[in-house]
């Protein structure tokens, strides 16, 4: 039994220590902090490198929604940087955790930096001026930096550093940097912080294609890894997302794509499959076409691991409508052809004959390993690793390494994607947060302000206007001077200066001093963008007592001094312009109030399975009451029929554990036998009925939360005789013969075993993801039973992802044959007297092949279960296959696009065990960054109804994305603030235009428009 | 920048050197700019009057305190202006009534003429060398042999690619990074780095080359694009450097937003513009 | 990236265009621009899960109505662009001041009235 419960800090009297610490900032990282800072917990974010966003910053797009990848992630790099309760310690690496879980202490090396972060402005004259120049990591080494540098232009912490190996010392960045940010006296230096909770995020690292040194990587010029490729398709790249080959600078027409470089290879030691590269290297053939039309990829695979949700539909929309040829082999070498720089791919093709093929560029899609440096902190750290260099885990209990306090997630748990990386740091925020639940909002800090000063909207305004030179990006171009005298003669502006650097620390002094002596209520700044430097002015404006919303911005760097540096007289009139738009718009800003509604610290769990289960103890475990609703009359759902994991982990006993410890928990409130018949309210405070049988008892419950945790359960499958002949079976039926005692399954002799039963076809065109799996286990098992059986497993793609494939390697190696079939061509189970017979097509042989065997088992389709009725009393989307939709697919994998509605586990799709586990912690991490709150604060820019103008045209119910507005009893449309977010779209349709967006109000757009022309 | 009364000092003598291009190959007269420092060279070369030592009439001197303050961008400049030859002498090492002048512009223009080997200017048309005020007769043996060394290396044409070349140059060298590293290289051989650690000379000489010859590329490949769109392969030509050494160029003046892509694609060798 | 781009650009920020309506659009052209352009996510990124498509779908319409009083409908345009392509901005509004630019003032400029 796993030991699924080390998060729980045993026999501390003492309070454990409030405070996380998070090891590297990626994607993961990101999410775990913002998971645990946003539920009462302090953060230490801890990356080796300068910067956080991890591999992900280095992505052009995304699969399988083509997301642009930078796009998506920098609202979390913003809001990471600028979290109050996370402190982001860049350039440093973990040293040594001493202590006991609730009680570590960690010591924490900062590399020098010799730039100080508390001066830098980030405006980049250091590097412009930088003398040297060497291969820039970001873009793989295909362009170049300066020593001093900011690894990627959206980096947060937006500071440089100088790479003190390629410097040489020269002094020229201090000489031009006007911020006094150069310190070439900085030291690394050690420092001791108290944590809880340690969680482990490191990522991964991409293999060293050099190892394959038959594809000649680093030999011949146009053979590139995939991380390579992805930086060439950037628009941030080094071609500008053009797609150049090395050699020559000439675009390739013939690319190659060889798979599996570094994965599911003895040779090199990595034994598992990667996972992401069969969905990458379709992404980058499509989007590579997209960007030149006469590109005609070609993808080299074995097996092809479209796995995830809605992966495979974006696979076969790649080979069928976007021209990417899929060729099933085995490559064997790649040769340079003499003159051209083409190369020639050498291959085994499906029928195992040899091939070669000219090429003019070869993608490697090189895998996922973990680093060097990784694994020496983990072993710093005494955390154990597997024995390929991830981390050591129970599939049972997924997010817990060796050591107790000490959490995992992403990458270097297993390799993994985007979404199940997210998915698994929110999981391990809520392992880490749930030892320490005690100190939670003990060292997390809110903030105090001073009482806001009243400003009726009736008031003359008094603006404030700061001009910002930005060193010299600004003042070189713009002439600061005139644009600060032309403010001071616009309407309301009282007073009008400048700045060197606005942003820095004096300056908010200087604000805060100058709205007291002129008693301004409205303040200005001209500098850069308010997408980064906004949240900033207003804590300045609202720590000197105005409502943030009175604070107003004019962008005259990034949208003037820096995209018009050659017509510098030009830019000053529209530094003018954009000061008076901002002044036309000043005008018109009004305080606008946030209101505080309390939070129901509850939560409802609908779905008693194992994601629901282990989701309640979880909440439960943080300290709040759970009502946990089970439409059957006993809990445990789909792992009622499952006996072992693959890897072995007694499904059954973890079940019995789970149901008493559910059972024993006084937080929770199990109704079984129960249904959701009414579901009302939003995020913090929803109220449902639940009706439970047999006396159909209704009640209503207040809570804050709502988790979806419905699962799926297999299908019974259609055809193949199934029903009609008691020799097929399901896969689970199969594993319930094998549980069930030796004999009758020893004896068998021969099985086939039919793979892709009701799934990849036109009624449902995903992968169900876990069949490969069961396939393998129940093979394996046999065989340990009778290893004299013959099995033969009739397969399309074996998708044994990540640590699976070993298990697919082991089965081949005990003998179960497996033989490849086309969906055009599927095997046939017939009947042939007391026989039963399985007919199928015989790929190496070319011939049709019948076997008669004992047994046929057919991996059937998972399916939800029935969700519909459910789906639209919660108002929430699910697939065309009936799963439940989550908001985003990559970064928000268990929210609903509604606040405070979370999915967990086979509801969302398809899912091993520890998948869901996984993910049933992610809904809980989720879940506490509302019920950790008292109140929720709503309001500011939100759309209001003007109920006088309201025709109750329905037009506002028709466009609204997120179905808010809702026409009540008095025939008006309402709006509920809690619910809008903002966009703004009824406020543009409305056709008596009743309704505004707060703080982009008609009246202001129009001013501001109207400013930009006049004079 | 080169300062005004520099500049106006060597625009006054080009127009004269303007005059002599006209002449044409036949009965080929050498035009050669000359540095003089105030306090050896300048003196030596009175000596020279006083003496009666005679010499070629083809240089025209501009007189400076010190050869150190001979900025190297004046040197392309001369050469466009239409000079055959430039000449810079100072006080012989040791002398320099600065100290440390001489040694400077013998850095710095050792620097140059190994810039202007390697993009075909060739190194032979700028010689620094040291006269004392005592050497009258030196001074006319350098005047001497230096003007039959342009005479056998004959006219400097200013073709078109010449003209980028030098223009290319002169930019580079007024740029403030090269200024700066061009300055710092003797002080860095010399002494501590601001780390207070001796860098490495090999490392420090790489890095000041490396950036001017980018630099230098970068300026020419921009101004090949003025007269319209090339393929990569086109700007390597025109360049004379292999193409592997001129995609890191391209590379990164694309990510300087100078130049970009021409939008029509259908071709398979895509065609940089300058940006506008 | 610092991209060159005409300076006769000028931005309004909204959250989102679905928050430009067709009013604004016309509005812009009453108080004397000579063009307008309304840049929003990529098709299907929408932060706001559809804004831009309601957005273009007005772009059209205020197109037709310029073109129907003699304005001409090119003087507005919907463009696409991700956070990460500072380049295609550029290039947009390069673009539409080209365009702008060749079609000359906005007679609005001179009539008010040819606008409600």
């Amino acid at each position: 039994m796993a030991t699924v419960e080390n998060e729980e800090v045993k026999g501390g009297q003492a309070k454990p220590v409030g405070a996380v610490l998070v090891v590297g900032g990626g994607i993961g990282g990101m999410q775990a902090s913002l998971d645990l800072a946003e539920s009462g917990f302090y953060v230490y974010l801890v990356d080796n490198a300068p910067t956080i966003g991890g591999v992900m910053s280095q992505l052009d797009k995304t699969f399988p929604t083509n997301d642009c990848a930078m796009c998506i992630m920098s609202p979390k790099l913003v809001g990471t940087g600028s979290h109050r309760n996370i402190r982001v310690i860049t350039h440093a690496e973990v040293k040594e955790v001493a202590g006991d879980p609730g009680d570590f202490e960690a010591t924490i090396l900062r590399k020098a930096r010799y730039i100080r972060p508390d001066k830098c402005t980030g405006c980049g004259e250091c590097a412009k001026h930088c003398p040297v120049t060497i291969a820039d990591s970001y873009n793989e080494g295909m362009s170049r930096r300066a020593a001093v540098y900011l690894r990627y232009p959206q980096a947060i912490p937006k500071v440089y550093l100088i790479d003190r190996e390629a410097c040489i010392g020269c002094g020229l960045c201090e000489r031009v940097c006007l911020a006094g940010a150069v310190d070439y006296a900085d030291e690394a230096c050690q420092e001791k912080i108290a944590v809880g909770s340690v969680i482990l995020a490191p990522g991964f690292e991409v293999f060293d294609a050099a190892r394959r040194p038959e594809f000649g990587y680093g030999v011949y010029p146009n053979v590139i890894t995939s991380l390579e490729f992805e930086r060439i398709l950037s628009a941030t790249g080094p071609h500008r997302s053009h797609v150049l080959r090395p050699s020559d600078g000439t675009i390739p027409e013939r690319i190659a794509f060889i798979q599996c470089v570094g994965s599911r290879d003895k040779k090199c030691g990595n034994d598992y499959c990667s996972s992401v590269c069969c969905m990458y290297s379709v992404k980058e053939a499509v989007i590579a076409k997209e960007h030149v039309p006469f590109i005609k990829p070609t993808i080299f695979y074995m097996d092809m691991r479209a796995y995830g949700k809605g992966f495979d539909a974006y696979y076969e929309r790649a080979k069928a409508d976007q021209g990417v040829r899929f060729v099933k082999s085995m490559v064997s070498r790649v040769r340079q052809q003499q003159g051209t720089g083409n190369l020639i791919v050498t291959y085994l093709d499906d029928q195992g004959k040899a091939a070669e093929e000219v090429f003019d560029l070869v993608v490697l899609s090189v895998g996922m390993t973990t680093s060097q440096a990784v694994r020496d902190t983990a072993a710093r750290l005494g955390v154990r690793l597997n024995a390929y260099g991830f981390c050591e885990t129970n599939p049972l209990a997924p997010l817990a390494t060796s050591r107790e306090g000490i959490y995992v997630c992403g990458a270097f748990q297993s390799p993994k994607d985007i979404p199940e990386t997210v998915a698994q740091a929110s999981g391990a925020a809520a392992a880490a947060a749930g030892g320490i639940a005690a100190g939670r909002g003990t060292l997390a800090t809110k903030k105090e302000y001073p009482p806001e000063t009243e400003v009726a909207s009736a008031e003359e305004p008094r603006i404030g206007v700061f001009v910002c030179h930005c060193g010299i990006n600004i003042g070189s171009v713009v002439n600061v001077p005139s644009v600060k005298e032309y403010a001071a003669t616009l309407p309301n502006v009282v007073l009008a200066d400048e700045n060197l650097y606005t942003c820095s620390q004096d300056t908010q002094e200087k604000i805060k001093k100058a709205i007291q002596e002129h008693g301004l209520n409205r303040v200005i700044v001209a500098s850069c963008s308010p997408r980064t430097h906004e949240p900033m002015f207003r804590e300045t404006i609202r720590d000197a007592g105005l409502n943030k919303f009175l604070f107003e911005m004019a962008n005259i760097r990034d949208q003037c001094s820096w995209v018009h540096m050659r017509q510098k007289p030009e830019a000053t009139a529209k530094a003018k312009h954009l000061v008076r738009m901002a002044v036309a718009n000043a005008r018109l800003n009004r305080s606008l109030g946030e209101t505080a509604v309390p939070v129901a610290q509850r939560a409802l769990i609908i779905g008693g399975g194992v994601a629901g289960m282990t989701a309640a103890l979880r909440l439960a475990g943080q300290g709040f009451a759970v009502y946990l609703v089970e439409k059957e009359e006993l809990l445990g759902g789909n792992l009622r029929n499952i006996h072992r994991t693959i890897e072995g982990e007694d499904v059954q006993a973890f079940l019995t554990d789970l149901i008493d410890r559910v059972s024993a928990e006084p937080r929770i409130h199990v109704l079984t036998g129960s249904q959701v018949t009414e579901f009302g309210g939003v995020r913090g405070n929803f109220t449902t009925a639940v009706t439970t049988a047999p006396a159909m008892t209704a009640q209503k419950i207040q809570h804050g939360v709502t988790v979806v945790a419905t699962g799926a359960e297999e299908e019974r499958p259609e055809g193949f005789l199934y029903g009609e002949d008691p020799r097929v079976c399901t896969q689970q039926e199969f594993e319930g013969r094998l549980a069930a005692g030796g004999e009758e399954a020893a004896g068998l002799r021969e099985v086939v075993m039919i793979q892709c039963v009701g799934s990849r076809n036109e009624k449902r065109p995903s992968c169900s993801r876990t069949c490969c799996a069961t396939a393998l286990k129940n093979a394996l098992a046999l065989k340990r039973l009778n290893p004299a059986a013959t099995i033969r497993v009739l397969y399309r793609d074996v998708r044994s992802y990540g640590m699976l494939e070993p298990y697919y390697a082991q089965a081949r190696r005990e003998g179960v044959l497996f033989v490849r079939y086309e969906p055009e061509a599927p095997p046939v189970v017939a009947r042939e007297g007391d026989s039963l017979t399985v007919s199928f097509a015989e790929p190496i042989l070319q011939e049709q092949a019948t076997v008669k065997p004992d047994l046929v088992v057919l991996s059937s389709a998972t399916v939800p279960r029935e969700n519909r009725e459910l789906a639209n009393l919660l108002k929430v989307p699910r697939t065309a296959e009936g799963f439940f939709l989550e908001a985003h697919a990559k970064l928000r994998p268990v929210d609903f696009a509604s606040d405070g509605i979370y999915v967990a586990g086979s509801a969302h799709a398809p899912k091993l065990i520890t998948e869901s586990v996984s993910q049933a912690y992610a809904a809980v991490a989720r879940a506490c960054t509302i019920l950790s709150k008292e109140n929720l604060m709503v309001g500011g820019v939100v759309a209001v109804v003007d109920g006088e103008r309201c025709a109750a045209c329905l037009t506002c119910v028709r466009v609204c994305p997120y179905d808010v507005p809702v026409v009540n009893l008095r025939g008006e449309a309402e709006i509920d603030i809690v619910k809008c977010k903002g966009c703004g779209t009824c406020a543009a349709e409305c056709p008596a235009r009743a309704i505004d967006l707060m703080h982009y109000r008609g009246e202001q757009l129009e001013a501001k428009i109207g400013a930009l022309v006049e004079g | 920048m080169i300062d005004g009364q520099g500049a106006a000092q060597t625009g006054a003598v080009q127009a004269d050197a303007k005059l002599h291009q006209a002449e044409g190959q036949a009965g080929f007269e050498p035009r050669i700019l000359s540095f003089l420092c105030n306090w050896c060279a300048y003196a030596g070369a009175d000596l020279a009057g006083i003496s009666r030592f005679q010499y070629p009439p083809n240089t025209r001197v501009i007189r400076v305190m010190c050869s150190g303050r001979i900025d190297p961008a004046f040197v392309p400049r001369a050469l466009l202006a239409g000079f055959d030859g430039v000449m810079i002498l100072g006080c012989h090492p040791g002398d320099c009534h600065y100290l440390s002048g001489n040694i400077q512009a013998e850095r710095k223009m050792t620097f140059l003429k190994k810039l202007l080997a390697g993009e075909g200017i060739g190194a032979g048309r700028l010689i620094l060398d040291w006269v004392s005020a005592g050497e009258g007769q030196r001074f006319a043996e350098l005047v001497r042999d230096f003007t039959g060394q342009i005479r056998s290396l004959g006219p400097f044409r200013v073709t078109p690619e010449a003209e980028g070349t030098l223009r290319a140059i002169q930019t580079a060298l007024e740029g403030e990074r090269i200024r700066w590293m061009t300055g710092k290289a003797g002080e860095l051989l010399e002494k501590d780095n601001v780390y207070g650690e001796r860098s490495d000379p090999d490392r420090v000489r790489e890095v000041l080359e490396a950036t001017v010859r980018d630099e230098l590329r970068k300026n020419r490949i921009l101004r090949f694009l003025e007269t319209g769109p090339l393929t990569a392969a086109e700007i390597s030509g025109k360049l004379a450097v292999p193409l592997k050494e001129t995609l890191p160029q391209l590379v990164a003046l694309v990510g300087e937003g100078r130049i970009g892509f021409e939008p029509a694609e259908e071709s398979h060798q895509p065609r940089y513009v300058k940006s506008g | 990236m610092r991209l060159n781009y005409p300076s006769n650009v000028k931005v309004v920020k909204v959250p989102c265009t679905g928050r430009v309506d067709m009013l604004l659009i016309l509005k812009a052209f009453e108080s004397g621009v000579d063009g307008v352009y309304v840049a929003g996510c990529m098709e299907g990124e929408c932060h706001y899960l559809r804004g831009n498509l309601r957005a273009r779908r007005r772009v059209e319409q205020v197109k037709k109505l310029l073109d129907e009083v003699g304005l001409g409908g090119e003087r507005v345009e919907m463009f696409n662009m991700s956070a990460s392509q500072g380049q295609r901005f550029a290039q947009f509004a390069r673009e539409m001041t080209e365009r702008i630019r060749s079609l000359g003032p906005s007679p609005a400029k001179k009539n008010k009235e040819v606008l409600p």
